[in-house]
């Protein structure tokens, strides 16, 4: 199979030339990363919810719409990125989605072990740290009868820009999600101490995927590779390819962090008041919860210690765990039950 | 009738790329089968043609997302789409939930008999599941 070790391309490139090459019936391991920082959205989200677009006009970030899925990621070049284009009918591509990830994905974990990082694969498209934080983001998709895998070696990330380019309702929700990314997504140079030299990184991912795909051949890019990115640019530069999905807006805001975490801020209407919930979730518990809204609570000072008691608090537990806890301190909250409570933590 | 532990009524047409079709006149309804939703994981987007659009058997014409995976369903039968259902869009798990009712995808006028369409109760159609489960390991 050729391999097209590019280095640090133009920050269009490095998504152009993925999409060109099954367009041509063409496999590959694509290795590069982008001279310039910019946002990717996924296939299926609608630019306007996701991402703050007049602050990347103001700061000169691009913002691009790829056909593979996942979420709104904010990528520069101390990211290195694996593209791998398959053809579909390859026995190598076919299986269910998590064993497609895990066959596939195997030369990344070993990658990272090889690094010094004890890395696993987590299911669905997670390469989780033995700490369980997400250390790679993975995403895939069909174009042109062939398998698109894309992924990064998370070197370093740059949190600050991550969080200011999403579109969230406040600064404090920006926070939480600025809290739960450190948290929940670490890189190479967190988990080492330093960055590996560059063609440490790719030489070490180069050798693994060999393994798995068998000898792969550096190979210049071809002609017909850059006119048909040229050609691909003419559209997926258009307004209307990043403006084409329209969502009707979700009654919140969901940040997924890593696989099973999320912050969700929710807002839900009781006949006593507006309640504003905002609520880090791991694994389906309450890992921390913030309250407020236009509703009388008594005591009042009550309040913080219901959000400290959920924490911990499955989910689906969350509603007894607020009618105990009401019980325990006499709460009474007029028009507001502990069930509406918990559907603005987003049980039921 | 249950193939390999996965339903498929008995008054649907089935093609071999997972999808099903309700043919009433020269309108059918479509969708994906139980065994089409449980091939996607847990679908969390589903972009739907729009009203008017003509669609080809054969062809691609909707795209889920499960898994950060992005997917495109070969239309059924050939037509022009009458009518979508709106609600997938908002809440798509609803197509795993419910692939033969509240999971329909679309309506569409037809254009043409749609080709080699088959029944649950084909023994052909039995052996296309039963290859399709051990090939994709499901």
């Amino acid at each position: 199979m050729n391999l097209y070790d590019l280095g640090h391309v133009p920050w269009l490139d490095s998504q152009l030339i993925y999409h060109a090459l099954p367009r041509l019936g063409l496999e590959g391991l694509i290795l590069l990363a982008p001279k310039e920082p910019y946002v990717c959205i996924g296939y299926h989200q609608d630019v306007e919810q996701e991402v703050d677009l007049s602050y990347c006009r103001r700061q000169g970030i691009p913002v691009f719409r790829r056909e593979v899925g996942g979420g709104a990621v904010y990528l520069d070049g101390q990211q290195l990125f694996y593209q791998l284009v398959l053809r579909r009918d390859r026995p190598l591509a076919l299986g269910d989605k998590a064993s497609l990830y895990r066959r596939l994905l195997a030369p990344v974990v070993q990658t990272y072990r090889d690094l010094g990082v004890d890395a696993r694969y987590k299911p669905v498209n997670d390469i989780i740290t033995a700490e369980g934080r997400k250390i790679s983001g993975n995403g895939a998709a069909e174009i042109a009868d062939h398998l698109v895998l894309v992924g990064n070696l998370i070197a370093d990330f740059d949190y600050e820009t991550m969080v200011r380019v999403l579109r969230l309702p406040d600064e404090k929700f920006r926070d939480k999600v600025f809290a739960s990314l450190r948290e929940n997504l670490t890189t190479l140079k967190r988990e080492l101490g330093r960055i590996p030299p560059w063609e440490t990184m790719t030489a070490t991912l180069i050798r693994n995927f060999e393994t798995l795909l068998g000898p792969l051949t550096p190979t210049p890019l071809p002609p017909a590779v850059r006119e048909k990115a040229a050609e691909l640019a003419a559209f997926y530069t258009t307004t209307d390819w990043l403006h084409k999905a329209r969502r009707r807006p979700h009654k919140g805001r969901r940040v997924k962090i890593a696989e099973g975490v999320e912050v969700v801020r929710r807002v839900h209407k009781a006949p006593g008041g507006l309640i504003r919930a905002t609520v880090e979730v791991r694994q389906g518990r309450i890992e921390s919860a913030e309250i407020s809204g236009d509703f009388f609570f008594y005591p009042a000072e009550k309040l913080a210690a219901l959000e400290d008691h959920l924490a911990g608090v499955a989910l689906e537990d969350a509603e007894e765990a607020i009618a105990a806890f009401y019980r325990a301190h006499a709460v009474e909250s007029p028009g507001m039950t502990p069930r509406d409570l918990a559907l603005a933590l987003g049980a039921g | 009738m249950k193939i390999e532990g996965y339903e498929f009524p008995d008054d649907l047409w089935y093609d071999r790329h997972h999808n099903w079709a309700r043919i009433e006149g020269d309108v059918a309804t479509i969708g994906l089968t139980d065994f089409g939703q449980a091939l996607a994981g847990e679908i969390l987007y589903a972009e739907l043609p729009r009203p008017g659009r003509k669609i080809t058997q054969g062809r691609p014409y909707m795209s889920l997302e499960s898994g950060k995976w992005v997917g495109h369903i070969k239309a059924i039968v050939s037509g022009t789409v009458l009518e979508v259902n709106e609600e997938i869009e908002f809440e798509s798990r609803i197509i795993n939930e419910d692939p033969y009712g509240q999971g329909w995808v679309a309506r569409v006028r037809l254009e043409g008999q749609p080709e080699g369409l088959l029944r649950a109760g084909d023994p052909e159609f039995a052996a296309l599941i039963a290859a399709e489960k051990k090939k994709h390991g499901k």
